[in-house]
This record gives structure tokens, sequence and C-alpha cells, in this order.
């Protein structure tokens, strides 16, 4: 009997028929019988366990260089901006990155392949290697990295900021923090977090930026319209604490919530519309809120009106109750 | 998909992809340039990738024959057993965990699965780290479905072997202990 069959057998993937067939060799087989055993006690916790697996985080570099990349294919398909630097030549003017895989002898001779309109694998291949600044991307995805991605110094802020929006397309009157997190937004497809697993420690998360973020954050709970909370994540602006909350809808693209301190007086809610995204703005004691989406998927203002009206409720609060445990085990 | 489909998709992509080539490399500057190869190749072959196909299971696939390629390059089949940074067998004590055996449990089925053989390591990654269905890792590796389970099903016995063992010792250890009162 094969041990696929016997696999489907543990998983319980087997039709009645099957089932019994294999139980009925079980019976009469030591050897089948053994190979069961095995499968069975190959049940464990695979995936809770390899979330704990302590490996290092994303390291700077290989997220720096990956954006550059990004960067560098985004100019060649004409995409690129106006108002920022050549990427080719501030790269040939600072390319001093290491070549990788050099141990097996392989690495590509591309110093002399830089200039624009030569063939362009290779010129990339070679820029993803080079340490250039200005292409420090803020917006990588990831918890690995929030603590620096969104840290914009006031000088870098702009050239980054030009990258995906032309001074016409900005919106007159909004803050530069929000101008970032639309970016940030903009690269959110419904696959970036479709697959992430739930929250886990979701209180632990919310106290550390209640205690070192200063943020007095209240997890909306969207579920009545159907939104899954699938991220809460701590990014910077600026060098303030910048939490943005990710939740998948039934159907489209992703909605975040983005919070950042702001001592201005309290403002009213206000929607704009910044190219193919959306955005409604608030603020509320002392912080600023900012909720985006694609434009045209949903009616955000009437979620940013239930949100700022508190009828949506604290899902953290919600989920405490419903797991007491939940906040011993975080 | 267009490259600026795919570029868009891989900044979030990263942290995955990132322990992924971690977990089949067992090196972290190996892992680096994996990754970064593996971008370099997707973005050139962007148009290649099939609306039905999942980017991050298309991502992995990159990933892994790159990291085929480079073992081959570097004329070794493996690198199990060679110099596999044991720092990465570690887990850490997540809040979350309810007791130090959990603990200690996760510890081990990390150890079991990154001690196989790397054929069958890679697919009890996908398989039962990644959650990709059969189908999709047999897409990800570029064979046939059944190739997956076979090789599914002989790392679990390795690893139900593995831990029969450890029931069986903590057993007679409880036993003897009982005996012994």
């Amino acid at each position: 009997m094969d041990d696929i069959l016997l696999m489907a057998y543990v998983d319980g993937n087997l039709q009645p028929r099957e089932r019994k067939e294999v139980e009925r060799t079980i019976g009469v087989s030591a050897d089948v019988a053994e190979r069961v055993a095995l499968l069975r006690a190959s049940a464990l916790p695979y995936r809770r366990a390899f979330q704990r697996q302590q490996l290092p985080p994303v390291p700077e570099s290989l997220a720096r260089n990956v954006a550059q990349l990004i960067d560098a294919y985004a100019a060649a398909s004409g995409t690129r901006t106006a108002g920022r630097k050549d990427p080719a030549a501030a790269w040939a003017s600072r390319a001093s990155g290491r070549i990788p895989w050099s141990s097996s002898g392989r690495a590509r001779p591309w110093a002399s392949a830089c200039a624009r309109g030569l063939e362009y694998a290779r010129p990339v291949r070679a820029r993803i290697r080079a340490a250039a600044p200005w292409a420090a991307l803020a917006f990588v995805a990831g918890a690995f990295c929030c603590a620096t991605v969104l840290r914009l110094t006031e000088g870098s802020a702009s050239a980054v900021l030009a990258q995906t929006l032309s001074p016409q397309a900005m919106p007159a009157g909004l803050s530069p923090w929000v101008v970032a997190a639309v970016n940030y937004q903009r690269l959110y497809a419904r696959e970036t977090v479709a697959s992430d697993l739930p929250i886990a420690g979701l209180p632990q998360i919310v106290e550390d930026i209640r205690r070192d973020d200063g943020l007095s954050i209240r997890v909306p709970d969207l579920r009545s319209l159907g939104f899954t909370l699938k991220r809460v994540q701590r990014l910077r602006f600026n060098n303030k604490a910048l939490v943005q909350m990710v939740y998948l809808p039934e159907k489209g693209s992703p909605v975040s919530l983005c919070v950042i301190t702001d001592d201005k007086p309290d403002a009213t809610l206000a929607q704009q519309h910044v190219d193919t995204m959306q955005v409604v703005t608030w603020r509320q004691a002392k912080q600023s809120y900012a909720l985006i989406g694609t434009s045209g998927d949903r009616d955000l203002e009437a979620i940013g009106k239930y949100i700022a009206g508190s009828g949506s409720g604290d899902l953290l609060s919600q989920l405490l109750s419903a797991h007491p445990l939940a906040r011993s085990q975080s | 998909m267009t490259a600026a489909d795919l570029s868009a998709l891989l900044p979030s992509m990263l942290p995955r992809l990132w322990t992924f080539a971690l977990r089949i490399s067992g090196d972290r500057h190996d892992a680096e340039d994996l990754v970064q190869r593996a971008c370099v190749r997707a973005l050139e072959r962007a148009h290649q990738l099939q609306p039905e196909t999942a980017p991050l299971s298309w991502m992995f696939s990159i990933v892994q024959s790159t990291w085929i390629n480079e073992l081959r390059a570097r004329s070794v089949r493996s690198r199990s057993g060679m110099d596999w940074d044991d720092e990465f067998l570690e887990t850490v004590a997540d809040p979350a965990a309810r007791t130090p055996e959990q603990h200690a449990m996760d510890g081990q089925i990390v150890q079991a699965v990154q001690r196989l053989p790397d054929a069958q390591r890679v697919v009890m990654l996908l398989v039962a780290v990644e959650g990709l269905s059969y189908q999709e890792a047999a897409q990800t590796l570029g064979v046939p479905i059944g190739t997956i389970m076979s090789r599914l099903s002989r790392a679990r016995q390795t690893i139900g072997a593995l831990f029969s063992e450890k029931q069986k010792s903590a057993a007679s250890a409880s036993s003897g202990k009982d005996q012994g009162a």
C-alpha cells in the first residue's frame, strides 16, 4: 500500500470506501500499521514552530537594494516622474557594493554598462549592488524594518514623494505624512495581506504603542463591514511614531487606518483623492487619522465617520472579553 | 503581469522570501544574495507570471531554482550537514507559548525539518510552513504532484519516527520515575 494513500488516510482525505480498505490492511499488515503510526506522529504544529524560529530580520541592505532595483525598473519603463536624479548617473558615481557570489567566480562584469540606453539587465543587476542613499525608498512593507523605513529626513522626503506623485498630483493641504502613507498604501495589493496569518500578540503590540509611541490607539472593529484586521504596524515619519492598521475587505484592495500624534485642534472629516487613491482625514484628541484606500472601491468617508464616531467599537477589548487568556498569553 | 505590477508586490513579499531563503540556504549572506538575484530574475521574467499563479509561489520557485543553480555552480549537492548555521535552529520563547514544553517542542520541530534531505525539506517548508497546496508546491518546484506527496510522506515518516522515539523515551522516563517513587 503506497505512502501517499496512507498519508491521505492519516490526514482524513480519503473517501469512506478507501478508508475502510486502509483500515482493513492496517489490521493485517504490521508494516502498514507502523507507517501509519509514523505519519500520525508527524502531525505537528509546524507553522507555529517556524513562526517562532529565531531568524535575523530582513537586512536593511537587502530592503534597500530591492527598493533600488524596483526603482531602476520603474525608470526603465518610463514611470519615473520628473524631479528625480538620474539613477544610472547616481549609481555610476557611487557604485561601491560588493559583488555577490564571488565565491563561485560568476560575478558579472558590469562597471562599464551603466550608461542609459544600454542593454538593461546588466545595469540593473549592477545597480542593486550599489549603495545609493537617495534611493533608500521608504515604502518597504513589513514589521521587520518599520522602525526605519519611514524615517524620512526633511531633505529626502520630497525626493521620495516625488517618485510617485508629481507636484500637480499632490493635493494642497495634505500633510506630508499622509502623502507618505498614501504612497506606502499604494504598494498594497490584495495579495499583500491576504495570506497574512492572524496577528499574534495584538494586546502586546497595542500596549507597546501606547507606552512607547505615546499614541492612544484604538483598533476599530470593522468586522460588521466585512473587514478583517490583517496588520498593525509601527512606522516612523520624521522621527514621529506612525501606526498603520491594515484591513482586508471581502473584496477589493486593502484599506489602512494610519494614526500619528498631532497638536493641532480637532478637525472634522475631509475626503481627498490622490490620483488612484482616496484618503479621509480627521483629527481628534491630539491625534491625526488618515483612512486610505483605492478610489472607487468603497465609500471611505462613511467608514471614516463610523470609526471617528466610535461606532465601530474596539476590536482589542472585544477579543479580550471573548478570550480572556489572550492578555495573559501575550 | 508586468514588471511594474510585480514591483508593487515585491516589498511586501520580502520578509517571506527572506525567511524562505534563510531556511533553504542556512546562511544569511547566501540568503541575501539569493533574494537579490531572485528579484532580478523575477523582474526580468515578470511577463511569464500567469494570472492563475500566485506571485508568492512563483517567487519561491525562483528563489529555490536560483539556490539549486548556485549549489551546482559550487559543485555541492546540498548544504545540509555542511556548514549550517546552528543559530537558525533556535526558536524564541514566544509570549503566546503556553508552556516550556511547547517551546521545547517548537525547537524540536524546526530542527527535525531543517535536518531533512534538501528535496524533502523544501517540500515541508512550502506545504507545512508556508501553507501551499500540493498543486502549488508542485508548480513551485516544477515537479509532478505525486512527487510532492511522495517526498512529503517520506519526510513526515522521518519526523514521525523521531517524535515517536521522543514520546517513547518520555514515557519510559516517566514510568521509571513512577516505579522509583
